[in-house]
This record gives C-alpha cells, structure tokens and sequence, in this order.
C-alpha cells in the first residue's frame, strides 16, 4: 500500500490580504484511509484551509500538495484527486438534483454505468429516491445539502474535503453520512472532515487537528492530544475546550 | 424608519451600479446597429404612410399591439432576502414603501404605452375608416394600463398561485376586451361595456384571499426585474454574475442527455440544462416566432432578406449572452474541468443553436424559391456567414479572456 500523504500542507500562511494572513505557518497531513477532522472556533480559520486546498485562494507561503502534485504542476489532476462539500449548499437553479449528480460525474470522468449504480445507492442511501427529478430551488435545505453530498460521492477522488456536512441534515441523513463516510474510509478513500458536533466525530475520526486563531495548536489521535496536553480521560469536547479556553 | 427614504437609497445604490455601464452602452457596435435599425425602420415606416397598401387589418394591429403595451405591467421593489426578518415588523406599513414603485413602474409604462400609440396613430387615421379621437385613445389606454397595473398589484398577493394564474388571464382577457370594444364599435356604447367589464373584474379581484406582504413572491420578482436589466446591459457590456430566471420546461428536460458523456462536455452539458430552462431561451422563442411571421409576409422581396438578417442578429446577440452565464461559478474552479473547456463549449453550442435557428427562419423564403432560386439561396447564405460570424467573435472573446488570465 502507498503510504505517502494524500493531502500534504506544509509552512502555510494565507488569507485575504498579504498584510494580515489569517493561516499561520499550517502543517498538516492526510493519508491514505484516513478520516481526519479539522476543529476550531469560529473563525479559527477551518474555512480558510479548505479554500487554499481547493485553489480558491493562493497561498502567500507554505506548499499544498494533493496525491504529491501540487495544484500549480497539474491542475487538472490536482482537482481530480478531490471533492468538496461545502459548508452551504450552492446548486444550480437550472437543474434537478439527479442532473447535479451526473453533471458532477460527468466532469469526474466517471464511467456511465458506475454514474448509474452509485446514483441508485446514495438516492437510496439518503432516501432522494422521489425527488432526483426535482429542480433545486424547490429542495428544503436539508435535501440541499443532501445533492451536494451525492455529488462528492458519485465521483471517487482520493481525498473528500467536507465541511461542516452535518447542517442542516435530519438524524437519518447524519447517520446515512457518517456509515457512507466510514465505508469509504475502508476502501481507501482519505476523507478532512471539519464540523463542531465534536461528540459525533469523536467516534468516527482516526485524528484530529485543532486550529485556533489560524494556527495548528494541536494534533494527533485524542490518546496524543490528551498525553500531549496532560489531560488524560476527557473527551474530545472537553479535551477541545481546555485547549482553546485553557478551561476558564 | 423612514421606508420611502429606505426605497429612494437602494433605487438609487442600483442606479448608480448601473451608471458605470453607460459608456460602454455608447462605445459598443451593438448600440451603434440598434440606432441604424432604428434609422432603417423610420425610413420604411415613413414610405409605408406615403403608400398604406389597400386592406390593411389596422384595428387588429392596433390591437396586437397596444395590448401588451397597456397590459404587460412589472414593479420595481428592490426588496432583498434580509427584509424578510428586518422590514417585517415594518409589514403594516409597507404602503408607504411601495407606493412609489407602484407609481414610477406605472409612469414608465404609460409613457413606453403613449410612444406606440404615437407612432402607430398616422397609420391608424390613415386606414381606419372611422378613426377613434386620439385624446380619447390615450385616455381610455391609460385607464387599462392602470387597471392592470392594479390587478397585477392584487395578483402578486393572492394566497392561491392557480388562482393568480386564472386572473392573469382574467386580465389580459379584460384589456383585449376594452381595447377591442374601443377601435370596433361605437364610442358610447363601448363606453358602458368598458365601464361595466372594469367594474366587475375590479370586484372580481377583492374575492380572493391575499397575503397582507406577499414578502417572497415581491423578493423573487425583484431579483427577476433586476435579472432581466443586468440581462440587457449584458447586450452591451460583459456584466459578471448575472442570475436567470427559470422555467421548469419539462417537454425539455431529456435535452442534453445524449451529449457525448466525455469531460470535455461535461460544461455543454450545464450549459445546455442552463439554456433549456433559461430565459435566453423563451426570449429566442418569441423572436423566432415573430420573425417567422414577418420572413412569411416577405418571403417574396430583398426587405425579407433584411428582416431575416436583422432578426438572426438579435438571436445571436441573444445567444451570445450565454458567455457571462455561469462566470462566476464556485463548481467550474473546483471540478477538474480541461483547461478551455468552458469557452469552447459554450462557443460551439451557440453555434450549433444559431445555425439551427438561421436555417429554421429561413424556411418562409422556401415558398418562393421557384420565382427566385438565387436571392433565397443568397438568403440563407448570409444566414449561414451570420452565424460564423458570431463564433469568430465568440472565439475571439474566448482568446482575449485568456490572454488576460495568463
């Protein structure tokens, strides 16, 4: 098996402005079968990261390297090699949900008859079976968010960049995720996974990364994090909480 | 909060975001072909009164054409999404608000109403054999632009969109009606039935149920109204990050399911979904059947030729629109597009779909190509060298675009 990072980041600094980054010398990586999440505050700079790992923002230092290209050397596998679920919904008006899906694999290059099968199953899987034919603007937010979940995972990148999945969904559709989420995760699909229901990913991540104020302050599994920081036994809500408050 | 000083900002925020497009409107060719067609239609208007041909149906154009002048109505509210939480406890005063979009959208109408009348008018006197008096005309066409205007108002805030739907009709019905019974029959008696039909469709309108705001219908409208003039000043000028409006179309909705399933189709794919559902495409269509028409009437002469030409320019400015369509769009950075993929497709569709649409309104000159074999086959010619012209221009684009993103 090849053991090198999926998602590698290495000495990033970046934001909107050059004169006030919002990153800070980030180092992080994802490997292969990984399910890693990214926690943080508000405005810890979760968001931020993503959007430099999508291309969206360039970095003002520090490299990005996906499957060990980075975007710059070849931009079309680059963006091959991943998908993103964003935070917010952002469908097109003009389609209906099972053409956002096939839209998705067709640009993914999936094969046609594996388009149809995997479209069957996350239909069925995230119970759209009665609405694939329906136009977007006409979905509740949660069914929303439920076609951007189906078009991150009708293609199989390497690496599913999601954040903050869960808004939104109802408890049938977090659990559809999450046992989706972990089936991808045995077939070798490498998943950065950022979200603040810190009780639910405990179970499912194999590590966390904590970022506050734009930096890594912490990372590792929660036995790493808590030997690290000295506070054995605590959960992960907890454990966060000492880090970013120093438990005042 | 002082709602109508709120409704004069934001009128004037969009006015001034408009303001800046001017120039260019000025600059571009296509404002310079608009003026010489204006020139070209007001010399043959003019040689038209000088000869009216024998039999024409003057009061059915008169009518075809008043009735959506006097009829169609729209207002500007500028609402946005937010005003649903921040101006709601605003919601018992909301008159004060739109009152003046009511009168402005109304002030604008009648004049764009009076203009036809106008121009139509010399055509009217000159044909009619009992010509009605203009001042009466005008009075009794602003009475239905009003009337209509207040029905929309009413239709907009009914609770039950099938039954809206029924007094669009109602409406349209109502201003045919008048203006019908204005050019056709005599003045008093038409005076009575017009008296009566407004009286009853008014009570009419006071049955159904309404929302007191009907807060998203107004916010939806508003983002189409200020769709429609970022649509427009598109003609012109590039204007990034234009919204269309949809129609569910579903008689469309296996179109694009056959394009070849390759990723360098995969954005004709968007784009074709995007135009089958679009408005660019419901604007083709009422040009393309008005154009038909008119190519019909003057299958037999070079002034067809012209009509058919002048109308595939509009087509294809129209068509070209589909450029700016989807610049802004989040998924065409992330998903692994091929490097000029979006501008090569988006050339070859419009194309494809302004060689289709050259070669279909070209079908009226077929009737007269025994008389004239070489002046149709000349016509469709030029209809062919306007469509490549058009992607040359596309092409071009596309490259500048690049260069500059380089």
């Amino acid at each position: 098996m090849n053991n090198s990072p999926v998602l590698q980041i290495t000495g990033l600094s970046g934001g909107y402005s050059l004169n006030k980054p919002v990153l800070h010398d980030i180092a992080l990586q994802v490997q292969p079968g990984e399910m890693v999440g990214l926690i943080g505050l508000n405005g810890a700079g979760k968001s931020t990261t993503m959007k430099h790992i999508l291309g969206l923002m360039s970095p003002h230092k520090g490299d990005i390297t996906v499957k060990g290209k980075t975007r710059a050397e070849d931009p079309i596998g680059y963006h091959n090699a991943l998908t993103f679920v964003p935070e917010s919904p952002l469908l097109y008006d003009e389609m209906t949900v099972r053409e956002h899906v096939e839209f998705t694999a067709r640009a993914y290059g999936v094969e046609q008859s594996d388009y149809e099968t995997r479209t069957l199953h996350l239909a069925k899987l995230f119970h759209m079976e009665d609405k694939m034919d329906t136009l977007s603007t006409h979905l509740s937010k949660g069914m929303k968010q439920k076609v951007m979940i189906m078009c991150a995972f009708v293609a199989r990148p390497a690496l599913y960049v999601i954040d903050e999945p869960f808004l939104g969904l109802d408890p049938l559709g977090i659990r559809s995720l999450l046992d989706f989420m972990m089936d991808l995760k045995k077939s070798g699909s490498s998943i950065l996974l950022s979200s603040h229901i810190l009780s639910t990913i405990e179970n499912y991540c194999d590590r966390f990364i904590v970022l506050h104020k734009g930096k890594v302050i912490a990372q590792g599994t929660l036995a790493e994090i808590a030997a690290t920081t000295g506070l054995q036994g605590l959960t992960l809500e907890q454990l966060f909480y000492e880090l970013v408050q120093g438990g005042k | 909060m002082d709602l109508k000083e709120l409704r004069r900002t934001r009128r004037g925020r969009f006015m001034g975001s408009m303001l800046p497009y001017v120039g260019y409107i000025i600059q571009s060719g296509v404002a310079m072909v608009f003026l010489f067609v204006l020139i070209v239609f007001s010399a043959w208007y003019t040689s038209l009164l000088q000869n009216v041909p024998e039999g024409i149906p003057i009061r059915w154009i008169m009518l075809a054409i008043l009735l959506p002048a006097a009829v169609h109505s729209s207002f500007r509210t500028y609402l946005q999404t937010p005003d649903t939480i921040f101006l709601l406890p605003q919601g018992h005063r909301m008159k004060e608000y739109f009152a003046p979009s009511w009168v402005s959208g109304n002030v604008w109408k009648i004049i764009r109403l009076l203009f036809v009348l106008i121009t139509l008018w010399p055509l009217y006197i000159r044909t009619d054999d009992s010509p009605k008096r203009l001042l009466f005309t005008i009075l009794i066409l602003i009475a239905v632009k009003l009337i209509a205007s207040y029905g929309l108002w009413k239709e907009i805030a009914m609770l039950s969109r099938p039954m809206a739907g029924i007094f669009t009709f109602l409406r349209w019905a109502v201003g045919g009606l008048i203006i019908a019974a204005w050019l056709w029959q005599h003045s008093g008696r038409s005076l009575i039935f017009m008296v009566l039909l407004a009286a009853a469709y008014l009570v009419a309108l006071s049955v159904p149920a309404r929302h007191a705001v009907p807060w998203e219908r107004l916010i939806t409208m508003e983002k189409n109204q200020g769709g429609r003039a970022l649509m427009v000043l598109g003609w012109f000028v590039d204007v990034p990050g234009r919204e269309q409006r949809v129609y569910p179309r579903r008689y469309l909705s296996k179109w694009g399911a056959r394009l070849p399933w390759r990723k360098d189709t995969a954005y004709r794919y968007l784009l074709t979904k995007s135009f089958a559902r679009g408005d660019i495409f419901g604007i083709i269509m009422r040009i393309s059947v008005l154009a038909l028409l008119l190519n019909w009437l003057n299958h037999d002469s070079y002034f067809g030729t012209a009509i058919y030409l002048f109308f595939l320019f509009i087509i294809g400015v129209q068509l070209s629109a589909l450029r700016k369509l989807h610049s802004e769009s989040f998924w065409l950075t992330v998903y692994p597009f091929p490097e000029g993929s979006k501008a090569d497709n988006t050339t070859r569709f419009v194309f494809r779909a302004h060689l289709v649409v050259a070669l279909i309104l070209g079908l009226p000159f077929l009737a007269s190509i025994g008389d004239r074999l070489l002046p149709v086959i000349g016509t469709f010619a030029a209809g062919i060298l306007v469509s490549f012209l058009f992607k040359a221009y596309l092409s071009r684009k596309a490259a500048r675009m690049a260069d500059e993103d380089l």
